[in-house]
C-alpha cells in the first residue's frame, strides 16, 4: 500500500491532526502504542473497568428467533406422552390465553429424549451434535425462564432491552456502554444476521436513548456485510488522494474556523472508517482457516441453512478473536417462519435444529480448542418457548411462562440444570427467572454489575433490568 | 383433575412429627434468623416503612397477613402465601425481592409450617406512632422553581451598554461580564448568514443570496435577511421537523409487520403550514389538545377544510401491536405513551412517571395521572375525511334545502314499516326520536336521523327515508361519514344490526383497540365487519371472538365511505342470534310525486359531483367518563375514581378537553410558555437555558439564565404567543451574532476555569448540521433539490440491510430530490442515513435530540450511493456554469461553504487536480465536490 503524503510522525492527537503526516491507510507502530491514551480522550468505545473481576470478556448470544419448543428440545416432559391428545384444560387445568386462542389436545413431543454426557441432561434427538458428551457437559441450562409477553414484538423487545418497547438500549449497546471495546476498527456490538430480523425490526439492536456508538450493527455473512464498507473510488490510491486532500483542508480549518473539539473528534472518525475498510474485509476473509474447521462449523454441510449458519458462528468467533465485546447471532430464513411453528411442528423444529445444531457444537468445541471457551459466554434463548398442548392440530402456540435457555463458557457451571417447570413444561414453578436475571447474571459474567450500570434519561437513571434482576448464582462456574 | 406435585406427595411422607419443645427450637434456629435477617427491615414493628402492610415478627401477624391477605395457613404449606413468595414460583410475589433464598431454607420454612408454624409465647410488637415519609404535592409544588409564576424581570445592570441589540442580549451580557469574560466579536457576514440560513429554514444560502448580503451594508441587511426567511415557504419545512421530533411523528405502528398509519402526512402538512403561517403557539397547543372541539376552527388557507382539528392527530402516533393478548394492558401501555408526550411536550413535565406510584420526584400523583386518562377513555380515534373545499358541508346545505321543499310536496308521509316488537328487553337502540339519541356523534356530513316522518332521500332507486332509522344517504350516496355510539360495556356474545346498508362497515371498538382492521387475530367479528344487504333490511350480526370480551368497554363505529349508504334501524344485544320477523315490510318505496322526483334527481347529481374523499387521523370526543386509578399501573387492581381534569399543581380543575387545552394555554401556567421558548433556544443556541428541554421537574437541570428564561416567556405571551417574533429577537441579537471563536483577549486557562462549557454564551456554539439538513444540504448544491411541498411522503429507499417482517416498497436513492421532511417514517424501516445521524427513532417525545460524532458517519459520507450519486451531479453543474478551474473552486466553496477559498487551500486544490491526469474533468471533479461534502465544515457550522 502507498501513500505518497506518508511521512512517519508521532502520534500525539494534536500533531496528527496538524501534521498532513499521518496519511490514511497506514498503520504506524506509534499509532498502535498510543491506542489507549488516545482512546481515552473522547471514543465513548474506549476501554472501561469493570466494577469487579469479570469471568466473561465477550458474549455470543445466538437468538433463537420464534420461540423454540423446550418440551422437544431439552425439557423431557414425560407426562405429555401419558396424557397425549387430552383436553389440556381437564388434565392441566385452567389455562392464560394464547396468542392465537386455537387450543388443541395436549401434544407429546415427537422427539425422543436421552441423558446426555457426564452431567445427565436430557436432551432429544433434535440436537446430536449438541448431545455429544464434550458439548453438553459444557452448557449450563435454566429451565425455568419466563417473559412478561405472549406477542413476538414485546418479548423481542423484552429479550433484548429489558423493555416491551421501542427505542430502548439492547443488551449489546448496554455492554459497549459499560465496558467500551477492544477494536477500534470494528464496532463493539455485531449482529451477525442469518436472515431473519426479528419482529420489532433493528430497534432490536439499537442504542435507545445511549449514544448511538453503542448501537449494533448488523453484518450479513456475505462479501459486503454492511453498507458503505467499500470504497467507491476506482482505485485505493484514488481514496488515499482524496482523502489526503480532506484532512489537510480540514486541519487547514480547525483552529481558525472551527474551534471545537467534536470537529477534530470527526477527523479521527475518518481514519477509523478508513481502517475499518479493510478490518470487515479481513474478517469476512476465510482463507486462513483451515479445512477441517470449515467443515466442522458445516460450511460443506447438504443443508444451505446449515452452511449459513455455520458461517456465522465461525464469523462470531473470529469477532471475539478481534476483540468485539458483543456478537448476536439471528437464524436463517426458510425453515417455516423461524422456530415459530404454530402448525407443522415436525417439519419446522427439525429444519431449525438442523440449522443451528452441527454449528453452535462446533463453535463451543472451537473456542474450547483455542483456549477461548472460559472467557466467552454463549447464550442460546429465544423470546419464549411454546406451548405443552396444541396449537390446532400440529403446532404449539407461544409459552412464556416457562421455557428453557442455556449458557455455555465465560464463567457458567458447565453441565448445571436449574429452574423446573411443572409437570406438563407449561409454567416455571421451581426458581422461577426471568428476563431480567438473564441480563443481570450476563452483566456479572462480564464484570459488570446490573444495578450499578446507569443512563440518566427522562429523568430517571435508566438500566438494562429496569428495577428488577437477580443473579443467577446457582450457574456460575 | 390436577395432579399433585411428586415433590409435595414426597415432603408430607418425610416430614418428621416433633414435639412442641423440639419444634419451637427449630424455629429458633432455622426460622426466626432468616426472618429478622432477610424480612425485617420491611415487615417488622420497627421497620423504617412497613411493606405490603405485613409484619412478621409475631404469629398473630402472619395469621392476620398483610395486603393479600394471610401470610400463613398452619399446617398447610400449599396454601400459604409466606411459601409461595420464597419459592419464586409467582411473578408478582416473590420474596425476599432482592435474592431468592435458599432451597434448603425453604425446605426448612416449608416443614416450620406443616408443624403448624409454633412461635413461642410472646408479646406482639405493634408499630409505633412513627409517620412514614409520605408524597406531600403541595410541599413539592412550592419547593420546585418550575412551577413559580413566571416573571417579567427588568433588565440587569451591564457596562457596555452599547453590545446589546434585543432584549436577551443584556441577559447573556450580564452573565458574561459578572464572570469576568467577554463577549466574542461578532461573526464574519457570511458566517453569520449560512448560520441563520440553517437555523431558520435548514438550507445554505445561494451563492446569488450570499453576494446580494454581502453588498448590502446597510444597518438594515441582517433584519431584512431574516424577515425573508421567516417569510420562506421552507421555515415551516425546518421547524416542523422540530415538533415531529417530540410528537413521535411515524407513518407506521412498528410491531411485527409495520402496519401504516394512513393520512399521517396530513399531520406533518398541517404543522409546515402552522409554523409558516406563525398561528399563536397558544392556539397551536389548543388544536393539539382539542382541536376537534374548537368552535370556530381555523380553515385551509385555499383548500378551506377544518384546519384545527388536524392537530389533534398527535395523540395517535404511538405504535401499535395487532393481536394483544391483553387488550385492557395494551391500552393502558398506549395511554402511557400519550401522556408521555401530551406532557413533555406542553409542560416539560414528566406526567407518566405517575403511573404506577406518585412521581419520585415532582409534585405530580397517580391521581393527576389518571385524570388524563379519563380524557383519553373519553375520546375516540377517527380517520377523519377532509372536506376539502368546504363542498360536503355546502352541498349538504344544499341538499338541506331541496328537501324542506320536497318534503311540502310529499301528500302521504309514508307510513313507516311496522315499528319492531321490543318486548323482549334486548333492544339497545332503535333510533326512534327526531334527533340522535343521546350520546351518539357524527362525523361528516352524511349521517343524520331521519326522524318520526318519512321524507325524501337523494338516491333515485331509494327515494323515500324509513321514520326511526339514522341514515348516511339522505344527502346523496358520495357524502362520507362516520357514526359513533356512546360507549357500553360488552355484556353479551352477540350484536345485531338491523340495517339496509351498500358498502358501509361497522367496527367494535373494544377497549380503544385500533389494529383489528389489519389482522383481526383475537378480534374476529369486531372489525370492519361489512353491512351489504342486497337492498333491503336484514339483521346483521357481530359475534365473533366478541364472546372473549364480555365486561369490557366498548363503542360501535359505522362508517359510510362514500361509496353507498347504511341506513340503521335497530341494534339489539344478545346471546343468540334475532328471532326473524316476518312482516317487515318496506313501506317507504310509495311512489314520489313527479316534482319530487326532480328535485329528487336534481339532489343526486349534485351529490355525485362530490370528490373523493381524503383522510386524516385525528381524535374525536367520545362518551365522557371518570378513571380508576390502576393501584401500580395494573388494569386489573383499581384504585379511586377521578374525573377528568388539569394536574392538580396546575390548579385540579375539572372540565372537558377543550378546557383542559384552556387551562394548558392560560398564561398564569407557568410551564407552557417557558417550555416553548426554551424549545426555541435550544435549536439556535445548541443547548436550552434550561438543558433538559423535555424535563423541567426536579431531575432535570435548572436554568442557566432564570431570569432571561422568564423574559423571554412574558415576551412570548406578549406578543400574542407568536413563534416567529421570539426567533426574530434571538437571531438578530449580539448573543447570536457573535463569533465561535471567543475574543482574542481570553486566554483558553481563562475560558477553561470560568467557563468551560460556554454556558454563559460569550461565544457562539460550533453546531453540527441534522440529519436532514446534511442531505438536504446535499440536494440544494447538486441541483436537484424539487422545492415542492406537501403530500404523501417518498417511501425510504431501502437497501439490502434492511430486512424484515411488513416491508414497503422500496424508494429511489434520492428521495425523488424532495426535502428530508417529506421522507416517509415507517418505524421498522428507518432510513439509516437519518439514523446515522440522530434523525430519533419514533418512540417518545425527543426534544433534544443526541449528537453522536462517530465512524459510520465517515463511511456514510465517504461510500453512500446518495452522496456519490449527487456529487456527479453537482460536478456536473460546476462544470456546466464555471468557465475555468479557478471560478469553479470559487464557486464550489461558496456553495459549500459560503465563502472563497483561502490561497492556502487554492494550492493545496490545485496540486490535488494536477496530480488527476489519468482522470477525467468530470471524474476529478466529482472527487472534489464529494472531498467538499466530507470536509467538517460542511456539517459543522461555526
Amino acid at each position: 500500500m502507498h501513500c505518497r503524503n506518508f511521512q512517519d510522525r508521532p502520534y500525539s492527537r494534536r500533531d496528527l491532526l496538524k501534521g498532513c503526516g499521518m496519511g490514511f491507510g497506514s498503520v504506524a507502530l506509534q499509532a498502535l502504542l498510543a491506542e489507549q491514551s488516545r482512546a481515552a480522550i473522547s471514543n465513548p468505545l474506549a476501554p472501561k473497568t469493570p466494577h469487579f473481576a469479570p469471568r466473561a470478556k465477550n458474549v455470543i448470544f445466538l437468538y433463537m428467533d420464534g420461540g423454540p419448543s423446550h418440551v422437544d428440545t431439552f425439557d423431557y416432559k414425560p407426562l405429555l406422552s401419558k396424557y397425549n391428545g387430552q383436553d389440556p384444560r381437564e388434565v392441566i387445568g385452567e389455562l392464560a390465553p394464547t396468542q392465537f386462542d386455537n387450543v388443541g389436545k395436549v401434544l407429546q413431543s415427537q422427539w425422543e429424549f436421552k441423558q446426555r454426557g457426564e452431567s445427565g441432561n436430557w436432551v432429544s434427538d433434535l440436537f446430536p451434535h449438541i448431545a455429544r458428551k464434550e458439548v453438553i457437559d459444557e452448557i449450563a441450562f435454566v429451565k425455568s425462564m419466563t417473559s412478561k409477553f405472549s406477542e413476538h414484538t414485546f418479548a423481542n423487545y423484552f429479550l433484548h432491552t429489558g423493555s416491551p418497547f421501542q427505542g430502548r438500549p439492547s443488551m449489546g449497546a448496554w455492554t459497549g456502554y459499560g465496558l467500551g471495546s477492544e477494536n477500534e476498527n470494528l464496532p463493539g456490538f455485531v449482529v451477525l444476521n442469518g436472515g431473519l430480523i426479528p419482529p420489532g425490526g433493528l430497534d432490536c439492536f439499537g442504542s435507545g436513548f445511549l449514544p448511538a456508538a453503542y448501537q449494533g450493527s448488523v453484518f450479513l455473512p456475505k462479501s459486503q456485510p454492511i453498507a458503505n464498507i467499500h470504497p467507491r473510488e476506482k482505485t485505493s490510491e484514488q481514496q488515499q488522494e482524496k482523502l489526503n486532500l480532506l484532512r489537510d483542508l480540514d486541519v487547514a480549518t480547525l483552529d481558525a474556523r472551527l474551534p471545537d473539539p467534536q470537529v477534530e473528534a470527526a477527523i479521527q472518525n475518518y481514519e477509523t472508517a478508513f481502517r475499518m475498510q479493510t478490518a470487515v474485509p479481513d474478517l469476512m476473509d476465510l482463507t486462513g482457516e483451515s479445512d477441517t474447521v470449515k467443515k466442522m462449523y458445516g460450511l460443506e454441510a447438504d443443508f444451505k441453512n446449515t452452511q449459513t449458519f455455520g458461517l456465522q458462528c465461525l464469523l462470531a468467533r473470529r469477532l471475539v478473536q478481534r476483540g468485539v465485546r458483543f456478537i448476536e447471532l439471528t437464524c436463517p430464513g426458510g425453515n417455516g417462519d423461524r422456530w415459530d411453528q404454530h402448525n407443522k411442528l415436525v417439519e419446522g423444529h427439525n429444519k431449525n435444529c438442523q440449522t443451528v445444531d452441527q454449528p453452535i457444537a462446533a463453535l463451543i468445541t472451537d473456542l474450547k480448542r483455542l483456549g477461548m471457551l472460559e472467557s466467552t459466554l454463549v447464550v442460546w434463548a429465544g423470546e419464549f418457548g411454546r406451548t405443552p398442548f396444541a396449537q390446532g392440530g400440529d403446532g404449539r402456540d407461544h409459552n412464556p411462562f416457562g421455557f428453557t435457555v442455556w449458557m455455555a463458557g465465560g464463567g457458567t457451571k458447565g453441565g448445571a440444570s436449574v429452574g423446573e417447570t411443572d409437570e406438563w413444561g407449561y409454567k416455571a414453578v421451581r426458581d422461577r427467572y426471568e428476563i431480567h436475571d438473564l441480563h443481570a447474571t450476563m452483566l456479572h459474567l462480564l464484570g459488570v454489575e446490573h444495578t450499578k450500570s446507569t443512563f440518566r434519561f427522562s429523568g430517571r437513571d435508566m438500566r438494562l433490568t429496569d428495577v428488577h434482576g437477580h443473579v443467577m448464582k446457582e450457574i456460575l462456574a | 383433575m390436577r395432579l399433585l406435585s411428586p415433590i409435595l406427595i414426597l415432603l408430607a411422607a418425610l416430614l418428621p412429627r416433633m414435639e412442641a419443645n423440639e419444634s419451637l427450637e427449630f424455629f429458633e434456629k432455622e426460622i426466626r434468623p432468616v426472618l429478622a435477617e432477610k424480612c425485617y427491615s420491611c415487615h417488622a414493628a420497627d421497620a423504617k416503612k412497613l411493606k405490603g402492610g405485613l409484619q412478621l415478627d409475631h404469629r398473630e401477624h402472619l395469621l392476620a397477613g398483610g395486603e393479600t391477605g394471610p401470610a400463613i395457613t398452619p399446617g398447610d404449606v400449599e396454601a400459604s402465601l409466606l411459601i409461595e413468595s420464597i419459592r419464586y414460583g409467582n411473578e408478582d410475589l416473590q420474596m425476599p425481592p432482592k435474592e431468592k433464598l435458599s432451597s434448603e431454607i425453604v425446605a426448612k420454612f416449608e416443614q416450620w409450617i406443616a408443624n403448624g408454624a409454633p412461635w413461642p409465647e410472646e408479646p406482639v410488637p405493634q408499630r409505633g406512632e412513627k409517620k412514614e415519609e409520605s408524597f406531600d404535592l403541595q410541599k413539592r409544588f412550592e419547593q420546585h422553581w418550575s412551577w413559580r409564576p413566571v416573571t417579567n424581570p427588568d433588565f440587569p445592570k451591564i457596562e457596555n451598554t452599547n453590545w446589546p441589540e434585543t432584549g436577551p442580549d443584556h441577559f447573556i451580557l450580564a452573565g458574561i461580564e459578572e464572570a469576568g469574560l467577554r463577549p466574542a466579536p461578532p461573526a464574519e457576514k457570511n458566517a453569520w448568514l449560512r448560520r441563520v440560513y440553517f437555523d431558520l429554514i435548514g438550507l445554505p444560502p445561494t451563492v446569488a443570496q450570499l453576494e446580494s448580503f454581502l453588498a448590502d451594508e446597510t444597518p438594515e441587511a441582517f433584519s431584512r435577511v431574516v424577515d425573508e426567511l421567516l417569510a420562506s415557504p421552507h421555515f415551516g419545512e425546518k421547524w416542523a421537523r422540530h415538533w415531529m421530533d417530540l410528537v413521535r411523528y411515524a407513518e407506521t405502528y412498528g410491531h411485527e409487520f409495520d402496519y401504516p398509519i394512513a393520512g399521517a402526512h396530513e399531520y406533518r402538512d398541517y404543522l409546515i403550514r402552522a409554523f409558516n403561517a406563525d398561528v399563536p403557539y397558544d392556539l397551536f397547543v389548543k388544536e393539539h389538545i382539542a382541536g376537534d372541539l374548537i368552535e370556530n376552527p381555523r380553515r385551509h388557507p385555499t383548500e378551506k377544510f377544518n384546519e384545527s382539528i388536524l392537530g389533534t392527530g398527535f395523540w395517535y402516533f404511538h405504535e401499535a401491536t395487532h393481536a394483544p393478548t391483553d387488550v385492557l394492558a395494551n391500552e393502558a401501555d398506549i395511554m402511557d405513551n400519550q401522556i408521555d408526550v401530551f406532557g413533555k411536550s406542553f409542560l416539560g413535565l414528566t406526567v407518566s412517571c405517575a403511573r404506577c406510584h406518585d412521581h419520585k420526584f415532582d409534585a405530580i400523583s397517580t391521581a393527576d395521572y389518571y385524570a388524563m386518562t379519563a380524557y383519553l377513555h373519553g375520546s375516540a380515534r377517527q380517520e377523519m375525511p377532509l372536506d376539502v373545499g368546504r363542498v360536503r358541508e355546502t352541498t349538504r346545505e344544499k341538499l338541506e334545502g331541496l328537501r324542506r321543499e320536497a318534503d311540502q310536496m310529499l301528500s302521504d308521509p309514508g307510513a313507516d314499516a311496522t315499528a319492531l316488537p321490543s318486548d323482549d328487553g334486548e333492544v339497545w337502540e332503535d333510533f326512534s326520536g327526531n334527533t340522535l339519541p343521546e350520546g351518539w356523534t357524527t362525523t361528516g356530513y352524511a349521517f343524520a336521523p331521519t326522524g318520526e316522518k318519512s321524507g325524501i332521500r337523494f338516491e333515485e332507486d331509494y327515494p323515500r327515508s324509513r321514520p326511526g332509522t339514522v341514515d348516511s344517504g339522505l344527502f346523496g350516496k358520495e357524502q362520507v361519514g362516520i357514526l359513533r355510539s356512546p360507549t357500553f360495556t360488552i355484556e353479551s356474545n352477540q350484536i345485531h344490526i338491523l340495517a339496509k346498508g351498500q358498502g358501509a362497515k361497522v367496527r367494535l371498538i373494544i377497549d380503544n383497540y385500533q389494529m383489528a382492521r389489519f389482522n383481526a387475530l383475537l378480534f374476529r367479528g369486531t372489525h370492519d365487519e361489512k353491512l351489504d344487504t342486497k337492498g333491503e333490511f336484514q339483521w346483521k350480526s357481530l359475534a365473533g371472538n366478541i364472546n372473549k370480551y364480555v365486561g369490557h368497554k366498548a363503542y360501535l363505529e359505522f362508517i359510510d365511505p362514500g361509496e353507498g349508504t347504511l341506513i340503521l334501524d335497530e341494534i339489539r344485544f344478545s346471546g343468540s342470534p334475532p328471532r326473524i320477523e316476518e312482516g317487515e315490510k318496506d313501506l317507504s318505496t310509495t311512489p314520489l310525486p313527479e316534482k319530487a322526483k326532480e328535485l329528487v334527481a336534481e339532489g343526486a347529481s349534485l351529490a355525485a359531483s362530490l370528490p373523493a374523499p381524503r383522510y386524516a387521523v385525528a381524535m374525536a370526543e367520545g362518551t365522557p367518563e371518570k378513571a380508576h386509578v390502576y393501584v401500580r399501573g395494573s388494569p386489573r387492581s383499581l384504585g379511586e375514581v377521578v374525573p377528568p381534569r388539569t394536574l392538580e399543581a396546575l390548579g385540579g380543575r375539572t372540565g372537558d378537553r377543550l378546557f383542559l387545552a384552556e387551562e394548558i394555554t392560560r398564561p398564569s401556567n407557568p410551564l407552557t410558555s417557558r417550555v416553548l421558548v426554551n424549545r426555541i433556544w435550544h435549536h439556535l443556541f445548541g443547548t436550552g437555558l434550561v438543558p433538559t428541554v423535555d424535563d423541567f421537574g426536579p431531575m432535570g437541570r435548572p436554568a442557566s439564565h432564570p431570569e432571561l428564561l422568564d423574559w423571554l416567556a412574558s415576551d412570548l405571551v406578549a406578543n400574542g404567543w407568536s413563534i416567529k417574533s421570539t426567533i426574530r429577537q434571538l437571531v438578530l441579537s449580539s448573543t447570536y451574532r457573535q463569533s465561535s471563536s471567543p475574543h482574542p483577549d481570553l486566554s483558553p486557562e481563562t475560558l477553561a476555569e470560568a467557563d468551560p462549557s460556554n454556558t454563559l454564551l460569550s461565544r457562539m456554539p460550533v453546531k453540527r448540521l441534522t440529519g436532514e439538513a446534511i442531505r438536504d444540504f446535499i440536494l440544494a448544491v447538486s441541483g436537484r433539490l424539487d422545492p415542492k411541498q406537501y403530500g404523501p411522503s417518498i417511501p425510504t429507499h431501502r437497501t439490502p440491510f434492511m430486512t424484515g417482517r411488513g416491508g414497503k416498497a422500496s424508494g429511489p436513492v434520492d428521495g425523488a430530490g424532495r426535502r428530508s421532511v417529506y421522507g416517509a417514517i415507517y418505524r421498522n424501516f428507518l432510513s439509516p442515513f437519518m439514523l446515522t445521524f440522530d434523525v430519533p427513532s419514533p418512540f417518545g417525545p425527543k426534544g433534544r435530540r443526541s449528537v453522536s460524532n462517530v465512524p459510520a458517519q465517515a463511511l456514510v459520507l465517504m461510500n453512500d450511493p446518495f452522496v456519490a450519486e449527487q456529487s456527479q451531479i453537482w460536478a456536473k453543474r460546476l462544470l456546466a456554469e464555471a468557465p475555468n478551474e479557478e471560478a469553479r473552486l470559487t464557486r464550489l466553496f461558496e456553495m459549500a461553504l459560503s465563502r472563497k477559498p483561502t490561497e492556502q487551500e487554492k494550492n493545496r486544490v490545485q496540486s490535488f487536480l494536477a496530480s488527476q491526469t489519468e482522470n477525467s474533468p468530470l471524474e476529478t471533479w466529482t472527487s472534489l465536490v464529494h472531498v467538499a461534502i466530507n470536509k467538517k465544515e460542511f456539517i459543522f457550522i461555526p
